[in-house]
């Protein structure tokens, strides 16, 4: 790595930078929880906020709330996988075109236009309250986003790149590794960030109505009995693990891996 | 057998990319094995295209290329000539650093691994840009990732090297540097080079021969063979004196001529 001086003296501009953005986060957090403190206030099944901070302790420490998380974070994991690996034959099949290729596309777009509720619902009923029938639809869900993705980024390749490994003989390893890889990934990410939140929405969903184990049937649970506050504690770690699994782990896993694409500080183009 | 004076075989050559609108047209010339050659004409009259063509990434519409006998072109075997090319955009792999780019190539060329950080070294030190040795090539200016496509296109030590326009974004005095560098480097080896270029200083510097084309699309004008000794110096009034009748010579042919009203094809 080399180090260019401009580096340190932009240090001060990002730092400020990054207080800005800091700034508005708590704009943007803390505006659900003024709603919250007037819902609390104006109606009775909204419970207080302190009541619920007060909860937390023992919630995260005492009961047995893990195993459920986990499952869930298993089960977002697995689909997503599922879609990606889904959604890169859709997108490759696609891209070659062809009968095929249009079937596909066909498909996929009809896919776009169907509400992940009712697509979630319905597959749901279908596959009766199984384990299989959660990772099927979260994975048919979100493949269609994925392939469009990446089809994008199929469809973007650069052409003269191809042209100097022709020239130069890359071997057909040589060429995915270090010429059609290394493009896809920056749509691979974009597709996991964007269809990452929809995973966990729509496994949630599931949870909330197809089986007994998972974040959304103990929230349904909690729901049922009239356990508010438990109920929106769980709400309340749905949105932390799904904020910081973000913005702790994909974005700098993101940075990181695109960092040869500059700081955006130093006249690239 | 291959001619030795045409190593590079180029026969009525046709070039289009939409099918319709010819870029090169009916392009016939001969690079003799060992040959320093100047392909000169204006802008856009189809030199990078002839390049292309004979890198074998564009296929012609019709007429032959042959290196050392062997067709170019997709599929072109292990046993055909290897060769460098300086594209005229570097065509660097934006996601691996300087040393990666050129460590790929050399790999894909099958120099031995202990050989390839040397090799990297010498050529990055060649081109005076070694201290961009890890560095990303979007984090480069113009003239650096120049050069490291020419670091990459030499390191394999290919037989043939095209270059297309590669001083172009070099400053004046960095350009010169690099030109008498590429005129040792080249009489010490027996690589041909076909090198693309708009300045006719600088090809009557390093060039034996000098490639005239038209106006696009592209046809060869004229041969002219550059007979002033080596080792050459820019500053030469004979190189002056040359690039005067050069200028001369063409200035109808590319659409500057006196009686001509019409302005030169872009
Ligand atoms: N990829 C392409 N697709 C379509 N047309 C192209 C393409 N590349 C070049 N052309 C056309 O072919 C003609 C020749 O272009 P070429 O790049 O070979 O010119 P050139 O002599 O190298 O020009 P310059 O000196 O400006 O580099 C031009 O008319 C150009 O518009
Ligand atoms: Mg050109």
């Amino acid at each position: 790595m080399t180090r260019s001086p401009e580096t340190t003296q932009n240090l001060g501009a990002r730092l400020r930078a990054s207080w800005l953005d800091l700034a508005l986060g708590a704009l943007g957090a803390g505006l659900p929880v003024f709603l919250w403190w007037i819902g609390s206030h104006t109606t009775t099944f909204v419970p207080p906020i302190g009541e619920v901070i007060r909860a937390i302790p023992d919630f995260v420490t005492g009961e047995d709330i893990w195993p459920d998380v986990l499952v869930t974070i298993e089960r977002v994991a697995g689909s997503l996988a599922i879609a990606l690996i889904l959604g890169f034959a859709a997108a490759y099949v696609m891209h070659r075109g062809g009968l095929w290729g249009r079937v596909v596309d066909r498909y996929v777009g009809l896919m776009l236009g169907v509400p992940s509720t009712i697509a979630a619902l319905l597959a749901l009923y279908v596959f009766k309250r199984s384990e299989v029938g959660v990772y099927f639809v979260v994975s048919i869900i979100t493949f269609p986003f994925v392939a469009l993705t990446l089809l994008q980024g199929l469809r973007s390749a650069d052409r003269r790149l191809d042209e100097m490994g022709d020239v130069y003989r890359l071997s057909t390893p040589q060429r995915l590794r270090h010429v059609a890889v290394p493009h896809l990934v920056p749509y691979t990410f974009a597709a996991v960030r964007n269809e990452y939140a929809h995973a966990w929405k729509v496994v949630v969903l599931a949870e909330l109505f197809a089986v007994n184990s998972g974040m959304g049937a103990r929230f349904a649970r909690a729901f049922d009995r009239f356990r508010i506050v438990d109920a929106m504690l769980w709400l309340i770690i749905f949105m932390i693990i799904l904020l910081g699994t973000e913005y702790l782990l994909l974005l700098p896993s993101e940075r990181r891996v695109l960092r040869w694409r500059g700081s955006g500080m130093e006249g690239n183009r | 057998m291959t001619h030795s004076g045409e190593y590079i075989r180029v026969r009525d050559l046709d070039v289009s990319y939409d099918g319709i609108t010819p870029a090169v047209s009916a392009l016939s010339m001969d690079v003799a094995e060992g040959e320093f050659a100047a392909v000169l004409g204006p802008s856009g009259c189809g030199k990078s295209t002839l390049l292309h063509a004979i890198s074998g990434v564009v296929q012609p519409q019709s007429g032959t290329i042959e290196i050392a006998g062997l067709p170019v072109g997709a599929g072109r075997g292990d046993d055909s000539v290897p060769i460098g090319y300086v594209f005229q955009e570097h065509r660097l792999l934006p996601w691996r650093t300087v040393a990666q780019n050129i460590a790929i190539v050399l790999r894909a060329a099958g120099v031995a691994d202990d050989d390839v950080d040397p090799r990297i070294d010498h050529y990055l030190e060649m081109l005076h840009i070694s201290k961009f040795r890890n560095t990303w090539p979007l984090r480069l200016s113009g003239g650096q990732r120049q050069r490291v496509s020419i670091a990459r296109a030499l390191a394999i030590q290919p037989a043939v090297v095209l270059m297309d326009e590669p001083f172009s974004t070099l400053d004046e005095v960095t350009a010169r540097v690099m030109r008498q560098q590429l005129a040792d480097l080249w009489q010490r080896s027996n690589q041909t080079i076909v090198f693309v270029t708009h300045s006719i200083r600088e090809a009557l510097f390093l060039a034996g021969r000098i490639f005239i084309l038209t106006q696009g699309p592209a046809r060869l004008f004229d041969t002219i063979e550059v007979s002033v000794p080596r080792p050459r110096r820019y500053e030469d009034p004979r190189l002056t004196e040359l690039e005067a009748q050069i200028v001369e010579h063409v200035m109808d042919e590319w659409g500057y001529g006196a009686n001509s009203g019409e302005e030169p094809r872009e």
